[in-house]
């Protein structure tokens, strides 16, 4: 993996009957990076990286795929995971693999080779000459994966990788997209589960309603919000609210507020020299969750009042 | 590796799948014995060239030399004769020409007329005459003899019997009712295999639909070469299909009788037989590849199995609107008709087929095969483009060109 940026996006625009489901969206994707575009349902996170794929064409907008201005070009070094999982129900395990994988350029010999291999990887060794109608959902999701890099790809596409999998599956699709990080590839992955992206990404954008709201690490992300305190006094003493930040609000015997900008060492002197002392005290810092919910929750609140006003 | 190299390399994989997939099935077989339910096409088909053959009839002749003073009476005796036959077995129109220098020489150029299909001719004394007959002619050399024999004894009662010499030749050129018949039995055969064939293709990218599949191939295959890969592979399947048949029929043929055998050597097509094949099988390609693409395209719009099914009338409609019009063509060659039929991309296939039946020359067929194979590159585009921005929901608010520009 060679190329500095595996995939650029410059104001990426789609139109579904007139309405813009994609609105000007850029991204930048560096090589050899875990990268995840987050979003909630319709968002346009599917049909962003159906165009950066060259399934369909931007309204207005350019991209490159591993440097090339046309993404087919680039067809045999991609591999792609479509949220719709589709594969042929009367292959066998093997066959489906070495096909995708012969699509892509791989010969048939090496690919039902490598999917023979890939299988037993995946503790599949059992359903390689399975046909795919007698696999469970999980899987022929799973198949479908493995077919997505027998050719050992430099760019991986997973569109909402994880749904439809079981925690077991999950935790065996983590690893692998790990390990084909590891190996060199990009892996550029969509999800609305903030977990998977939280363990996984290097970068990553936030979508919502069809613009690109974040992009950053996750360490960004979560420091686009502030910490949240929990002070414990000795005693209870509504005095103490005085010397609080405004936002302080009582929580159990304690208080919660969010972190002063200057920290927090010049609010605990004067709580000390009162007598209030410190039982507890925790600072927690917010979770990608609840930065997702944070701007997720703006556009909403934003698209609800442009909907009252209209 | 190029991009034409890709893109082939693609789309022999899809045609591999698509035609392993059609063909280790249990409906294969019941698909590949259909014809024998279908034997009723194989008769309308005799039928047809049976009345083509007919048509060609009026186009027959046989031919006495005799000299003017016996003419009435050998006319008259051979609208006797004629008259003791059923009318389907009457021979063909007589012809009195009166003798000039050689005889045989002019009997010779008689049989070589290039208007009519010459059936026998007559020169010499009527007591001894001469009869020049094609091949398996035996009727109208009898006919010829016994016409001496009755204008001889029409003029002279109890007068001498007659002995004539009978010359078997053959002609220079394939007879015209050859030539019909094997310009109705062109264009019925490649209209039979498409019929049979060309529609299954209707409902291929169904599959892929259905089993979302179709995101996998466009975002590693241009639209393009799914479609024309999926082409490719049912085009296999109906030449494994034709192969097996062919090979069946062949094997049947060797046990006709002598005599149905004779009766295709009648078959006689204007650029000969080896040619005529070659170009049969080019024509039978050609006529799927055209119908198959438009049937694809139109196929991959439909989103229901219901949808498909309702195709297959219109399929059917214009696949007989097609063989109608070539028919036509083989019947009138050289007509306007026959010239529509053979430019119009859909018919041009069987029409340039029964041409190869009734004209002798080469260099046409090159054209038209080029002609056909770039309306098949046509459909295939037109119909992946409107598969990409109606299906796939792409398409773009500024044409191609501009959007390659980056």
């Amino acid at each position: 993996m060679t190329d500095a940026w595996a995939v650029t996006a410059e104001g990426l625009v789609k139109r579904f009957e007139g309405r813009r489901v994609v609105d000007g969206v850029d991204l930048a994707v560096p090589g050899g990076a875990i990268y995840g575009v987050l979003g909630p349902n319709g968002a346009g996170k599917t049909t962003t990286l159906r165009m950066l794929l060259g399934i369909i064409e931007p309204d207005e907008g350019r991209r490159t795929l591993l440097g090339q201005s046309q993404p087919r070009d680039a067809g045999d070094r991609v591999g792609y995971l479509p949220e719709e999982r589709g594969l042929y129900p009367a292959m066998k395990a093997r066959e489906a693999i070495a096909f995708m994988g012969a699509l892509r350029g791989l010969p048939w010999r090496e690919g039902r080779k490598r999917a023979a291999t890939l299988l037993e990887q995946a503790g599949l060794g059992h359903a390689v000459d399975e046909k795919v109608r007698k696999l469970s959902k999980g899987m022929a999701q799973l198949v479908q994966l493995l077919g997505s890099v027998v050719h050992q790809p430099d760019l991986i596409v997973l569109d909402e990788p994880f749904s439809g999998l079981d925690p077991v599956n999950q935790e065996k699709l983590e690893a692998l997209i790990v390990a084909e990080r590891d190996r060199g590839a990009t892996i550029l992955f969509s999800t609305h589960v903030m977990a998977h992206a939280e363990r996984l990404c290097d970068r990553l954008a936030i979508i919502a309603g069809g613009k690109r709201r974040f992009e950053g690490t996750v360490d960004d992300a979560r420091a686009t919000l502030p910490a949240q305190v929990h002070y414990l006094p000795h005693a209870a003493d509504p005095a103490i609210a005085a010397l609080l930040p405004h936002d302080a609000v009582p929580e159990g015997n304690g208080w919660r507020f969010t972190l002063p900008r200057d920290g927090i060492e010049p609010l605990l002197t004067p709580l000390i020299q009162a007598g209030h002392g410190i039982a507890g005290l925790t600072i927690e810092r917010p979770t990608l969750h609840e930065a997702f919910v944070r701007v997720v929750g703006a556009v909403e609140a934003a698209r609800q009042q442009q909907e009252v006003r209209a | 590796m190029t991009r034409f190299r890709r893109t082939l390399r693609q789309t022999m994989t899809i045609a591999r799948r698509d035609f392993v997939a059609t063909v280790f099935t249990p409906i294969f077989l019941l698909f590949l014995f259909a014809p024998i339910f279908m034997g009723s096409f194989g008769a309308i088909g005799g039928l047809g060239a049976a009345s083509m053959s007919d048509g060609a009839a009026d186009k027959s002749r046989i031919v006495a030399i005799v000299a003017p003073d016996r003419a009435q009476a050998m006319i008259r005796e051979d609208a006797r004769l004629r008259r003791l036959f059923k009318r389907d077995e009457r021979p063909s129109t007589l012809s009195i020409v009166a003798p000039a220098g050689d005889p045989a020489a002019q009997a010779r150029a008689a049989m070589a007329d290039r208007a009519y299909d010459i059936d026998g001719v007559l020169y010499g004394p009527l007591a001894k005459p001469t009869i020049l007959v094609p091949p398996l002619s035996r009727f109208t050399g009898n006919y010829l003899e016994a016409l001496a024999q009755a204008t001889i004894a029409a003029e002279q009662p109890g007068a001498v019997t007659v002995t004539a010499t009978r010359v078997t030749t053959t002609r220079e050129r394939t007879s015209i009712g050859g030539q019909h018949q094997s310009g109705f039995l062109a264009v019925f055969g490649v209209f039979f295999l498409t019929l049979f064939l060309a529609g299954q293709v209707v409902g291929t990218m169904a599959e892929e639909r259905n089993n979302k599949v179709i995101e996998v191939l466009a975002a590693a295959v241009p639209l393009e070469a799914v479609f024309f890969g999926k082409l490719i592979g049912m085009f296999g399947v109906a030449v494994l299909f034709v192969g097996f048949w062919g090979t069946v029929l062949g094997q049947l043929t060797t046990l006709l009788p002598p005599s149905a055998a004779a009766a295709f050597g009648d078959l006689t097509p204007a650029v000969g037989v080896p040619t005529f094949a070659l170009l049969f099988a080019a024509y039978f390609s050609m006529a799927y590849l055209l119908l198959g693409s438009v049937f694809l395209g139109v196929g991959a719009q439909a989103s229901t199995m219901r949808e498909i099914q309702m195709l297959s009338l219109p399929i059917t409609l214009v696949q007989v609107g097609m063989f109608a019009l070539a028919s036509a063509a083989a019947r009138l060659p050289g007509s306007w008709v026959a010239t529509l039929a053979e430019v119009f991309p859909l018919s041009s296939p069987f029409a340039m087929a029964g041409r190869a039946a009734n004209s002798p020359e080469v260099w046409p067929h090159l054209l038209a095969l080029a002609w056909q194979a770039q309306w098949v590159t046509i459909f295939i585009t037109v119909g992946a483009r409107l598969f990409r921005r109606g299906v796939l929901q792409s398409g773009s608010a500024r044409p191609f060109w501009r959007r390659h520009k980056g």
